[in-house]
Order: C-alpha cells, then structure tokens, then sequence
C-alpha cells in the first residue's frame, strides 16, 4: 500500500540521549529540511504513531517505558534509532546502569549512524523505515509479527 | 354507575385506602403484597381510564357541600402542625386561607348544573396516565428501598408503614387535582399534596428534614393561599367556581394568582429552595415529588389556564419567568456536584421551559409543553430511582465519587447513562420538546434569549455527569450489583418505556399532541406566523434520523464484537503505566512509587456558583412576579 | 441541487462532501507551509493518511469509545444530509452538537487523564459557541420567515447584508470548531504536543480515521454555511469562503493559544455581543 508510505507518522522518545540528537532530529522539522513535505508528522504519543525515534542508549531506569511506548503503538509499526547511542550504547556502552543499544529490548528496523546524525541522515532512515512498514504489515498478515512479552525488569543494583 | 365514574372514584380515594391498607399491614411480609397489588390496581385504572377517553362528571350539590368542611379540617391540621413546631409562619399562612376560605363560602355561590366538577380532557387523561403508571412504578421501587433504609438508617426513620400510607395517598391527592375543575376542589386538592409532601420530606426526623419539610410546607402554603384567593376573587365576579369558566372570561387577577401558586409548587425561582430541601428525603419521594406529582401540579395547572394568558402581556411576563429560571436553574447546576441537587435544579430548569410553552401559547408551544410534561415525567422518574440505587450502593451521591461506577454498579450505570441521554440527545423526547420549544418562542426575543443560554447550559453538566460515570477502565472486572428485584424491576418496566418512547415520539406527536393542539386552537385566532411554524414541524421528516440508526448499530455492534483482546492496550501515561493497574489512573513516578492522576470536572464555581447566583436571581425573580401583577393593571 | 430526488440527495451528500473536506484540509496544511514558509506535504495528504489509518491495527483502551467514536460520525452524516435535503437548520444545529456531544462523551470514557482534560475543554467550546450558532439561525429566521435551509437558499436577498455582525462572530465560531489558535485547547489542529492531542488521543488506527473523515463533514459543512450567507450568487459566496478560508488559517498562524477560560470570556462578551446586537435590530 503505497499510502502508508505516504504518511508516515512518528513519536520521538529520548532514552536517556545526550541531546544532540534530539536536536538534529527537532531541526528536521524546521522549514529549511521541512520533513511534512513527505507527509511526516511529529505526532506526539504512540498510539498515533507509526515509527518510533529513539536517540539515546536504554538504561534501566528507561527500559520499561520504552516497551511500553512501543507497546501502545499499533501495528503495522517500526523503529528508527538514532546515533551511535542508539545502535550499540556508544561511549555509554560501558556504563554500570546502560542496557546497549535499543535493538536489545525492541526490534529496530533502521539504524542511523553519527554522533549526532546529520538531519538528512535521520530523514532518510525515517522514509526508509516508512517502506519497511509495508514489509511488516504483510508480516502481521502472515502472522509473524514481533510481540514483546512485557515482564518486570529487573531493577538496578543498588549502589 | 358508569365505567369511568367507577375508575375516577378508584383512582382518587383508592390509593387513599390503598395507602390505609398498607399502613396497617404487619411486617414486610404482609406489606409488599398489599404494595404491589395496590400499585398494580392503580396502573391498570389509568390506563382503563386513558383507553375510555375524556369525559365529564357532576357530582351533586349536596356532596359539594361538604366540601367546606373538609377544607376547613385540612386547614385545621395546617394550624396544628404549626403549632406542634412552633411556627408563627404556618399558623399565620393557615389562619389567613382559613379567613379566605370562610368569606368566599359565605359568598353566594350557585353550583351550576351545566359545569361538571370532574372533567377529564385529554390533558387530564394525559397527566393521570402519567400519575397513575409512573407513580406506581415508584411506590414498588420503595419497596426494595425502604428495606434497606430501615435495615441502615436510625432508629427514628422506621415509620414505614405511614411513609407507605402518604406515598400512595399522594397519587390519589394528584389523580384527584388533575381531573377537578372547581376552584374549592382543586384547592382541597392542593393543600392535600402539600401536606403528603411535608409528611414524606419529614419522614426521617433530623434536624435538617425537619428544616426542608417546614420549609415546604410554608412555601406551598403561600400558594395555597393565593390558589384561595383567586378562587374567591373568580366566585365573587361571576359567581361560579369552575376552572373553565375562570379561563374563559379571562379576568387575569385571579390568573394571575394562580400563575403564583402554580410558580410555589413548581418551585420556580425565588421559591426554588423547598426542592432543594426536600433531597433529604428519602430517594422514592424525591423521584415522586419531581416526575409525577407535586411539581407538575404547578405546570399542569399552568398549562390548563394557557388559554387565558395567551396573548396577553401577563402571559408575556410568566413567560419571562419561566425562562429566567430555565436559564438560571440550569446555570447553577453546572456548580453542583451533588448527584441529586443537579437532578433538582434540572427539574427546576424543565419546569420552566414547560412554563414558557404553556404561556406562550401557540400551537407548537403546547405541543411541546405536553411532549416535555410526558418525557420529562418518565426520564427523570428513571434518573432518580438510579441515583437512589447509587447512593445506597456507593453510599454517596456526590459525583466526583461515581468515578468508576461502571466497574461497581455496571447495570444500575447503564440504565443512568440511557436515561442522561433521553434528557438531551436524539431520537429521544426531550429534545424534540426544546426544539419545538425554541422554534415557538421565536417571536419573543428576551425569553428567546434567556431559553437559548438555558439550553447551552444544560448539555454542560449531564455531559460532564455522563463522562464521569461512564468511564471504563483497561481489562475492566465488572461485579453485577447485588440489588433488590423490586428496584431493578422498576427501573427496567421505566428503561423499556423511555426506548419505546423514544421509538414513538414522531408518530406521537403528529397523531395525538399535533391534532389536539389544533383542536385546541381551532376556535382562537392565532398569528398565521405559528400555524407555519407548527406546520413545518409537522412536516419534519424522519426518515433520515431513523435510517441512520437503525444502519449504524448493528455496523458498530459488529466492530465491538470485531474487537480482540489483545487490541485492547491500557491507555497513554507517558509509557509510565504501572503493571496490572486496573484503574489506569495510577502511573509510577519517582521511587518507583504508584500514584493515581486525578482529574475533576470544571464546576465554574466562580461564575455559576450557586450563592452568589441566587444572591441576585432571586431578587430578579421576585420582581419579575411584582411585574406580573403589575401587569394587569395596564 | 433540492429538486433531484431526496435519496439521491441524500447520497450525493454522503459520498462527495468528505472528499471537498479532505481537499479543504490539504489546502489548509498547504497553505499553513506556504505561510511557515516551507514546501508542505502533498494536496492529497488528509486522504493518504485516513486510508493509512483505516488499515492500521485497531487498538483501543475499551470498546465504549468505538461506539462514541461511530455516534460521531454518523451525528455529523446526518447533519449534513439534513441540510443537503433543505430540512429545518435549527434541528440540524442540535444534531451537529450531539455530534460534538458524542466526541466528548468517547473522551471521557476511557480513563486517561489527558483525555479527560481534553473533553473537559470541549465541553467549554461548546457552551462558548453554541448559543452563537443557534442565535445565527434566529437571525437567518427573522430575515427569511423559516427555518427551512431550503428556503433560506431560495431567498432573494444576501444574508450577509442583514447580518453583518452575525458573520464575523460566526467566523470565530469556526476558528473553534476548526481547531485553530487561538482556540485549539481540546485538540489541536496543528500543534500535536499540546495536551497530547487531548481528546482525540486515545483512539488510533481506523478509529482516528474516523474522527478524520467527521471533521472533513464538519469542515465542508462550516464552509457550506458561510456561502449561505450569500445564497444570491454561489460565485461570490465561494468567494467569501475562501477569503474566510485563508483568514481563518492566518488567524490560526499569527495567534498563540490562550486558556479556556479566557476565551469562555472572549465569545459569550464579544461574540454574543455582536451576535445579540445584530438580532436585536432584526426585532425592531
């Protein structure tokens, strides 16, 4: 379906980012890249959304409402994360409370590289997770589509 | 003896014995038979009555004269009760109807053959099928009630069996005052239901039913005495006492009067505080003194004298009136947040909007004040028997704790919804009656006005008490209600009658009220501007609105139906949802600790707060009835 | 349009008015860039994205808010066909509110607080604006005698020029009910931060489309009685719908968000002001 193309429409959520990111995404909106030109809106809450953007390495203080976020997306629906922290934790990684990148607690169907990314860089991973949407629509059809089990996390070692 | 003499005599003195009966049986196991046969007798009387048609009865003059000496019992034990509470305002009010009613028995007064004492016209037959099939539903609803009243209650409120004896004594009072056309009977009548409703808002014997059932008495009294004085004024002028002949010559002092006691009883503004009072009592009395009786004794009364005041400047005036108080009533509602006092000031607001449409006076006018008498009979009969329900369930009638009624009370919750709804919303009575409503009044531009903000205001607070009882938690566990049958019963004979009214109302209106309207002014000269308007709405077609349902609901019970489990996800509180909440309103804040959002409703308190609006309503509306008589005089 | 067979009618109603409106709310976003100076998403976007929604999965928080969500759609059908059939305005007014009525009721049925909020603002749109539309029709009674919307588009005469103080409060009526600022405190037309979309927020997927395609009814009708204003000449009623059009969007562009009770304030002075004098010279 070429309309889900179209139009999609994301939910932005910070696990725990540096900030550069967000801002790179937030300038993706302004009218010099004007991202509403290929219909995206910056919706803000995830039952409007289609793909989620998340800058920011998971941690354990985050990880539950990050599922939980993607949780009240409905389906089809699909992950952009955004920067070297995103991907794999970058300098975070090491961190005594950081989890990884987010591909380690959802599915993450696009990952855009930097620290920060460039704004056109996180345009095209949006538009190009947007394509992966009809991929995963077809999956649900099929029926496998990615369910999250949603149990308690375990919680942070006191220090 | 004629069938219908028959079924006017049982509906008058019946529930009388009825009442008697009931009071003198032993125990609840005794009792509820005697109830529900007596309740079941008088329902089948109205409606035996309704399918006989209108007709009128004579009763002889040597009966009639008797009738100053029950007036003046009734009137000594108005003198008796203010003594027995010490209070110089009743003795007053009862001395002075007293002096009123000797002098004017006094006056020559020839009972003439040609006038019937009883007469049932098809408005008669109307209110008494009101009376007499909501009124009983109520009387059984008590049943299940006052067990549990009694079971809960103090010591001091268990005089049941005289509690039984005036709330079906009180359809009797009212079957008898809708059908008379003499003034002297009408007034007997009158101070009869004021008595039952002093009798019923006293009943628990606190401090504070003792203050409201005082102030109904006084209240009603006042009217009573104007009610004696116009009756006095009209046998003085003509010499006859008969209601037909006051409207038809017309002399508007004694109409004028009677608009008074008609505004005390309807507890139109400045007299609306004995309404407000009388919520102390207990829940069937409110759900009688608000949809059947009493209150509409006033519009009735009202509606019956519209010939009279119709075109004239005084009708203009009550007209004024009525919509004055539509409008603040409804204002000062959208403050409360007491379940029972917003059902009060919206039977105020009703009242009024009935008023206007009875003073007007055109075609379309007293259409719609009878649609509104009928809808507004049944709806709020229903709202208050739920709320009753809700309060001996939640043990509070304060909105903001019906919060997640429908996970406790989830039927009592959905017959209340329906019947919030049949107050405003298609295809349902009342809103026809406003829309008719609105369209007659359109040449008077302050009644117009005041109507147009009333009914703006009145959509504010049933929403807000929909939306808060309404709301549906995620994964909700529903516990069906532990009620007495005889209050469910009720509550589903009156949810079926406001669903088949509703299936009804358009036929209803251009078979039965249409005609009769026409009927009624077949012989008065009115503008051709309301003969368009009451032909137009004739014409309404609707076709569309009936189309339209009848395709959506089986469509959107599909989708309900289409619906899984798993589509169902707790609602957005910023991914902060706390595991296995049901309430959803808890989210996990710092610490890891649950807390629970609280939203409350807006109430305005600083624009329609009810002090400060009364502090100059009143005044306002006690200038508007000097203006009233002032009137006449021009 | 009246003299064709009332199904037909009735049908035509139906099926073409939501495409006018998703035209309408395509310009709008248009323009809106235009104005932000950006480039802005295609003409089409309002209808990519409802049929994007419609295949959406349908997620909800209860089951209730689907049967409000459908009583407000069809509330806002109705109105419109009743209108496209030349049937009374007054009762098609009251029929657009339950509309509304219905939206708010959805939002109130499912516990979330920023719903809840938003609802509770609706509420206040409505008792603001209502007393203003119905004063509108009182207005457009006393000029042409009926309430009929036939007859008021068979009237000789521009409604404008009797109700030249009606019209702009009219106009900020439909700043509300478009969702623009400075009024947009339920839910906002362009701003979808604020309050979280309040009371449209938890319906998603086909429902959202839902709501969607009952604005586009909505907005065709606003637009439908602005160029009853002047029924003389459709060109030049189209034309003052499109001037009001684009001044509606600048409106929303240049203004910042007030608070509801500011704006309680604003319509019942000024607004039903302008509303009440105008009818109170169509009494004398």
């Amino acid at each position: 379906m070429n309309c889900r193309e179209k139009s999609p429409w994301i939910v932005h959520f910070n696990c725990n980012s540096c900030n550069g990111c967000d801002i790179e995404f937030l300038a993706c909106l302004t009218p010099i890249y004007d991202v509403e030109r290929f219909g995206i809106v910056h919706v803000g809450n995830p039952k409007h959304a289609d793909i989620l953007v998340v800058s920011g390495a998971v941690n354990h203080r985050n990880v539950r409402v990050l599922k939980n976020v993607y949780e009240q997306m409905p389906s089809p629906k699909a992950v952009v994360a955004l920067g070297a922290c995103g991907a794999t934790g970058g300098i975070m990684a090491d961190c005594y409370n950081v989890l990884g990148g987010v591909n380690q607690v959802i599915p993450v169907d696009v990952l855009v590289p930097g620290c920060p990314p460039r704004p056109e860089a996180i345009m095209d991973g949006i538009l190009q997770a947007a394509r992966l949407l009809n991929v995963h629509q077809k999956d649900r059809h099929a029926g496998a589509e990615v369910r999250l089990t949603l149990q308690p996390v375990s919680e942070p070692e006191k220090v | 003896m004629h069938l219908y003499t028959f079924l006017s005599l049982l509906l008058i003195f019946g529930p009388l014995i009825f009442g008697l009966l009931v009071m003198l049986a032993p125990g609840w196991r005794y009792k509820t038979p005697v109830i529900v046969l007596s309740a079941l007798t008088i329902m089948a009387g109205g409606i035996l009555l309704a399918l006989q048609g209108p007709f009128t009865l004579s009763i002889d003059s040597g009966l009639m004269k008797a009738l100053p000496l029950i007036e003046l019992l009734i009137l000594a034990i108005i003198i008796y009760i203010g003594f027995a509470i010490k209070k110089m305002l009743i003795i007053g009010l009862g001395i002075l109807q007293l002096a009123i009613g000797l002098i004017s028995d006094m006056l020559p007064h020839s009972v003439q053959a040609h006038v019937p004492t009883l007469k049932v016209d098809l408005l008669a037959v109307i209110m008494v099928l009101i009376v007499s099939v909501i009124g009983p539903l109520i009387v059984m609803y008590a049943i299940g009630y006052m067990k549990r009243y009694e079971v809960h209650g103090p010591e001091q409120m268990r005089s049941t069996g005289l509690f039984f004896f005036f709330l079906i004594g009180f359809l009797g009072v009212m079957n008898g005052l809708v059908m008379s056309n003499d003034l002297k009977l009408l007034a007997i009548f009158w101070e009869l239901t004021t008595l039952c409703s002093f009798m019923l808002i006293g009943h628990d014997k606190t401090e504070d039913a003792g203050e409201s059932a005082y102030r109904a008495l006084w209240i009603n009294s006042l009217g009573g005495a104007a009610l004696m004085l116009a009756s006095f004024l009209s046998i003085s002028a003509s010499g006859s006492a008969s209601l037909d002949e006051l409207v038809a010559v017309g002399s508007l002092l004694p109409l004028a009067l009677i608009c008074l006691a008609a505004f005390t009883k309807s507890a139109q503004l400045p007299f609306q505080s004995w309404l407000l009072g009388a919520m102390v009592a207990p829940t069937p009395v409110s759900a009688l003194l608000h949809s059947t009786t009493m209150v509409k004794a006033g519009v009735y009364l009202i509606i019956r004298l519209a010939p009279g005041l119709g075109g004239t400047r005084m009708g203009q005036v009550v007209a004024i009136a009525g919509a004055f108080t539509f409008a603040l009533a409804s204002a000062m509602a959208i403050s409360q947040s007491n379940g029972k006092k917003v059902l009060a000031y919206s039977t105020i607001a009703n009242l009024g909007l009935i008023i206007i449409c009875a003073a007007i006076h055109t075609p379309l006018a007293y259409a719609a004040a009878i649609l509104l008498t009928c809808f507004h009979a049944i709806s709020k009969a229903m709202l208050f028997l739920c709320v009753g329900t809700i309060e001996q369930g939640i043990g509070s009638r304060d909105i903001e704790d019906m919060e997640g009624l429908m996970r406790k009370m989830p039927i009592t919750t959905v017959i209340a919804i329906i019947g919030m709804v049949s107050m405003m919303m298609p295809p349902f009575g009342m809103l026809i009656g406003k829309w008719m409503a609105l369209e007659a009044v359109i040449m008077s531009p302050l009644v117009l006005f005041l109507l147009i903000m009333g009914s703006a205001l009145t959509v504010v607070f049933w929403s807000k008490w929909i939306g808060r009882i309404q709301t549906v938690a995620y994964h909700p566990v529903y516990k069906i209600e532990d009620v007495p049958f005889s209050m469910f019963a009720t509550k589903g004979v009156l949810l079926l009658g406001i669903i088949a009214a509703a299936a009804v109302v358009v036929p209803l209106f251009k078979r039965v009220i249409s005609p009769m309207a026409m009927a009624m002014f077949s012989e008065t000269v009115v503008t051709s501007r309301s003969w368009d308007l009451m032909n137009s709405a004739s014409a309404f077609i609707e076709w569309p609105l009936f189309f339209m349902l009848a395709l959506v609901v089986p469509v959107l019970f599909l989708v309900v139906r289409g619906i899984k489990k798993s589509h169902i996800r707790q609602p957005f509180l910023c991914g902060e949802n706390l595991e296995g909440a049901k309430t959803t309103f808890e989210f996990r804040t710092l610490m890891d600790k649950g807390e629970s959002a609280r939203i409350r409703s807006y109430y305005l308190n600083p624009l329609f707060g009810e002090a400060h609006l009364t502090a100059w309503a009143n005044p306002i509306a006690i200038a508007l009835i000097f203006i009233m008589f002032g009137v006449i005089s021009k | 349009m009246i003299m064709i067979d009332p199904v037909i009618t009735a049908l035509l109603a139906i099926f073409a008015v939501p495409f006018i409106g998703a035209f309408l709310v395509g310009l709008d976003r248009k323009l809106t860039a235009r104005m932000q100076s950006r480039i802005g998403p295609p003409l089409l976007q309002p209808i990519y994205d409802v049929i994007k929604l419609l295949h959406k999965e349908p997620i909800v928080v209860n089951r209730v808010q689907i049967i409000y969500a459908g009583l407000h759609l069809i509330f806002m059908v109705l109105c419109v066909v009743l209108l496209a059939l030349g049937q009374d305005m007054l009762m098609a007014l009251f029929i657009l509110a339950f509309s509304t009525i219905s939206l708010i009721l959805g939002g109130m049925s499912v516990r979330s607080p920023y719903s809840r909020i938003g609802s509770q603002r609706e509420i206040m749109q409505m008792l603001s604006y209502e007393p203003i539309l119905i004063l509108m029709l009182v207005g457009i009674y006393l000029i042409n005698d009926s309430f009929m919307a036939r007859d008021i588009l068979a009237s000789g005469k521009p409604l404008l020029l009797s109700l030249p103080l009606i019209f702009p409060a009219f106009l900020m009526v439909m700043a509300i009910k478009l969702q623009k600022s400075p009024f947009d405190f339920s839910t906002s037309h362009h701003g979808h931060q604020e309050i979280i979309k309040g009371i449209t927020l938890e319906y998603s997927g086909p429902f959202l489309a839902i709501l969607e395609i009952t604005h586009w009814y909505e907005i065709f009708l606003l637009f439908f009685i602005i160029t009853m204003f002047w029924a003389t000449s459709i060109p030049v009623g189209l034309l003052i719908a499109a001037v009001c059009f684009f001044c509606e969007i600048l409106l929303d562009n240049i203004m910042a968000r007030l608070t509801w009770p500011w704006m309680l304030r604003f319509m019942w002075t000024v607004a039903l002001g302008l509303a009440v004098t105008n009818v109170l010279w169509l009494y004398i």
